[in-house]
């Protein structure tokens, strides 16, 4: 009885929340509410036993793929003042075709028939005692190594095809050079001086700059860096390419972006 | 026929994943705003055949269909990724995601 | 487990991550050229390992290589080899220039080599997918591109519908069947006396989402749109291995644990087909645009092939495979004469553009001209011994409506196709066409000369093609 009262509690929610997506006006909201539908579908994973694919339909999909989804909606500058109109026009007609389309398949599934002999179809199992997660792996690395290294494959094909498409290289923006970066010492950056007491820094010699500057760590052409004299294995063809002026780039003067 | 599904069957499965499927149909062809909304009705879409195969899993006791929905979640986060890829360059290409302004080609 | 099955998809895989990683740290260089080459070079390696490689079943069913698979494979790999083959010196001005390009080609080739040796639900599903994604990308690849990016979106909002409803299907299929394995949900039907109404919509389902990616009338709708806009290479590929590969799916579904109900299927298939030529010549007739053209022929082939399938014989089988390979042959030519209509550095697509070419530009006239015979199907070129075959298998199926109206429709097309060769010959000449890169006059001589030839080789293709229809009904 309290396993039925959930499965509807989460069917309810899930199935009027989908309805929420594909009907509310501003995209921000269908995006919270594929969230809701997302985490309403993994209570019914969790009602028919499987634990492992509930966590991660909630990991996965409200952490990345909705979040991916948000991030987009905010980052395309849409004015939501036009989207007003939304599905008014060809929704009656659409409701329609939906309810007959649903009584169709309702009423096909209403006695879901199993093939005869299917005690002889030879199953995977998993094998007595396992929790759904131990079955699931497995099998995974298992049974399924091929399908799952297959999936890695389409996960790279979606990294590469994100940065081709919309990876820009812009002149504008400081980058690190990460080998000089990683050369780079305490030795090059940092300098201990004892300070006796009661002095102040200026009797020191004031403030004082690296002996190195960063600039050397920076990518050259990228954002304020010019052609720094930098002592080895500076690539040929590296000089700016955005033709910044060669002089009045010393450390102090740019001392204040290093921060 | 009920398997791991205990005492609410199979039947009740169907009927919700019905129902996303027809809401994902839906989005996809009677929005005529807003390309996001569409990709998120595929998203539906795919739920609600992944709540298919959860269902069938457990009432068969038979694993593949959770294995599946384990690679289908995976392909759904890249496709969801490549589409929003695409309707970036597209919006940078025309400053609109309205999904009737995408006409430029016709005959 | 006999892990070394999978051998040719494994060294495919390897090399396109080697490819991928020569790409990137030879950023500052030129990558494009060098990763082209290399992309080929797979291919050839691979198809190598495709030709060696033995029958059999492994990774616990989920993959089977039988002389189908190996047919279908070398089919995709010649697909995309020679769709790299069109962008090589030229990938500047067709706005590809970018080493990403053939890593992508490589991967969607091999989803669709996963595809044709699938022997499970998820292989079909996962193989399907990786060849989409990486189609998806490749269209809205020139991203500063208006057409690029509204036909990148177009496929892939209806492409993933598709995937969506033949995941659906095949949902309803393990439900009824217990299993995703193709031989025993094969044994599961063929117990069952009546097919269940859950069993018959995943069924029609799953057909909804693999005709769709034939792109087969009524799920064509994308079809013109999408090789219009799609850079042209791009457009080369998708018409070939993507396609073949879909109809290795389909004949495997079908013929194999689908077999037992195939009189449910067989007329839908049927009315597809027929739908589907006819659709295919009429609405190309008052086309401008020759990628449009293709599109609307490209409909119209994939109907003729699917004769074979509904035949649902051995026959026909055969007659579909032969059908795909002369298909790709004259396809991949046309859009390599294609692809050479630049003038003053623009890319022309009209058909009037074409005007005049037998004079300006006798060779590639010629080699257009044989293409186009070939598509319409005239008889001493390839074109006719697929149509030939496929017919065949449908009079002696005892389906003569449906070869009656093959030949009717062959014979609309022929007006189209007659119609770009009055244009290249009898028009006046308009400005001569740019000077072509040797890649592009290589690949349209040497798919003119199998075009042409294609009698001297029909006896081995229609053997291979016959132990391949043999595995698939084994």
């Amino acid at each position: 009885m309290m396993t039925q009262i959930v499965f509807y509690v989460f069917a309810t929610v899930l199935v009027l929340s989908a309805g929420m997506v594909v009907s509310a006006r501003n995209p921000v909201h269908s995006v919270l509410f594929l969230i809701l539908a997302f985490f309403n579908a993994a209570g019914l994973f969790l009602v028919a036993g499987a634990e492992f694919l509930a966590m991660i339909l909630v990991i996965v999909y409200v952490g990345a793929v909705a979040v991916l989804f948000l991030f987009v909606v905010m980052m395309l500058d849409v004015r939501f003042a036009q989207m007003r109109e939304g599905l008014q026009r060809y929704a009656p007609f659409g409701a329609a075709v939906g309810l007959v389309l649903l009584a169709e398949l309702a009423l096909a599934f209403s006695h879901w028939q199993v093939a005869a002999d299917i005690a002889s179809v030879p199953h995977v199992v998993a094998a007595p005692g396992r929790t759904n997660t131990a079955a699931l792996g497995d099998v995974l690395y298992t049974h399924y190594v091929f399908l799952f290294e297959a999936c890695g494959l389409v996960l790279l094909v979606a990294m590469i095809g994100a940065i081709v498409l919309t990876l820009r290289e812009r002149p504008m923006g400081r980058r690190q050079n990460i080998d000089r970066q990683h050369e780079r010492t305490a030795a090059d950056t940092l300098a201990m001086m004892t300070v006796p007491l009661g002095q102040g820094v200026a009797a020191n010699g004031g403030f004082r700059r690296p002996e190195q500057s960063y600039y050397i760590a920076s990518v050259p052409g990228s954002y304020g860096v010019t052609a720094e004299p930098v002592p080895q294995g500076k690539p040929a063809g590296a000089a700016p390419a955005d033709g910044a002026p060669e002089s009045g780039h010393g450390a102090d003067n740019h001392g204040g972006l290093a921060q | 026929m009920t398997g791991g599904l205990g005492s609410i069957g199979i039947g009740p499965y169907l009927t919700v994943s019905a129902i996303l499927l027809v809401l994902g149909v839906f989005g996809i062809f009677l929005n005529r705003k807003n390309v996001i909304i569409i990709l998120m009705s595929i998203e539906l879409i795919l739920l609600s055949a992944n709540l298919n195969f959860v269902a069938f899993s457990s009432a068969l006791g038979d694993l593949s269909g959770q294995v599946f929905t384990l690679f289908v979640l995976t392909i759904a986060a890249a496709e969801s990724a490549i589409g929003l890829a695409i309707v970036t360059v597209y919006f940078r290409n025309r400053g609109s995601i309205e999904v009737e302004d995408i006409t430029m080609m016709k005959g | 487990m006999n892990w070394t099955l999978a051998l040719p998809e494994i060294v495919l895989a390897l090399c396109g991550l080697a490819i991928l990683v020569f790409g990137v740290v030879q950023k500052k260089g030129q990558p494009f050229l060098s990763c082209s080459m290399l992309t080929i070079g797979a291919f050839v390696l691979t198809a190598f390992l495709v030709v060696v490689s033995p029958d059999g079943t492994g990774y616990n069913h989920i993959f089977v290589n039988d002389s189908f698979a190996r047919f279908m494979k070398l089919l995709s790999l010649a697909g995309g080899a020679l769709a790299t083959m069109l962008t090589v010196g030229y990938a500047r001005e067709l706005k590809v220039e970018r080493f990403e390009f053939p890593v992508l080609l490589l991967f969607s080739t091999l989803g669709t080599m996963m595809m044709a040796s699938s022997g499970n639900l998820m292989t079909l599903f996962i193989g399907l997918e990786l060849s989409s994604l990486a189609i998806y990308i490749l269209c809205a690849f020139a991203r500063d591109d208006v057409r690029g990016a509204e036909a990148g979106l177009k496929y892939f909002v209806l492409g993933s519908l598709a995937s969506g409803l033949l995941l659906y299907g095949s949902a309803l299929v393990y439900g009824f069947a217990g299993t995703m394995e193709y031989g025993a949900i094969q044994t599961a039907l063929s117990a069952t006396s009546a097919v269940p109404m859950g069993l018959m919509i995943g069924i029609v389902f799953m057909l909804a989402g693999l005709t769709f990616k034939l792109s087969a009338v009524p799920f064509h709708m994308w079809t013109p749109d999408v090789y219009q806009g799609a850079p042209t290479p791009v457009t080369a590929f998708m018409a070939g291995a993507p396609k073949i590969a879909a109809f290795a799916l389909l004949l495997r579904v079908m013929a194999g644990p689908f077999g037992h109900v195939a009189p449910q299927w067989q007329i839908l298939i049927e009315a597809i087909s027929i739908v589907s030529m006819l659709f295919g010549s009429l609405a190309a007739i008052p086309q401008t645009d020759i990628k449009r053209l293709m599109a609307y022929s490209s409909i119209g082939h994939m109907g003729y092939a699917l004769m074979g399938l509904s035949a649902g014989t051995e026959e026909g089988m055969r007659g579909t495979l032969v059908y795909l390979t002369t298909y790709l042959l004259m396809n991949v030519g046309a859009f390599a004469v294609i692809i050479a209509m630049r003038r003053k550095g623009r890319a022309v697509t009209g058909i009037a553009d074409l005007a005049g070419l037998g004079r300006t530009d006798p060779g590639l006239a010629t080699a257009m001209a044989i293409f186009m015979f070939s598509m319409a199907g005239a008889p001493p070129l390839a074109g006719f011994f697929g149509k030939l075959m496929v017919f065949y298998a449908a009079i002696n199926a005892h389906l003569f409506g449906l070869a009656a109206v093959g030949v009717v429709s062959s014979v609309i097309g022929a007006y189209y196709y007659v119609r770009i060769i009055k244009v290249m010959f009898f028009d006046e000449a308009a400005a001569p066409l740019d000077r072509r890169p040797l890649s592009l006059s290589f690949v349209s001589v040497g798919m003119g000369i199998a075009t042409a030839g294609f009698l001297i080789v029909l006896g081995p293709v229609s053997t291979a093609a016959q132990a391949a229809a043999q595995a698939l009904f084994r």
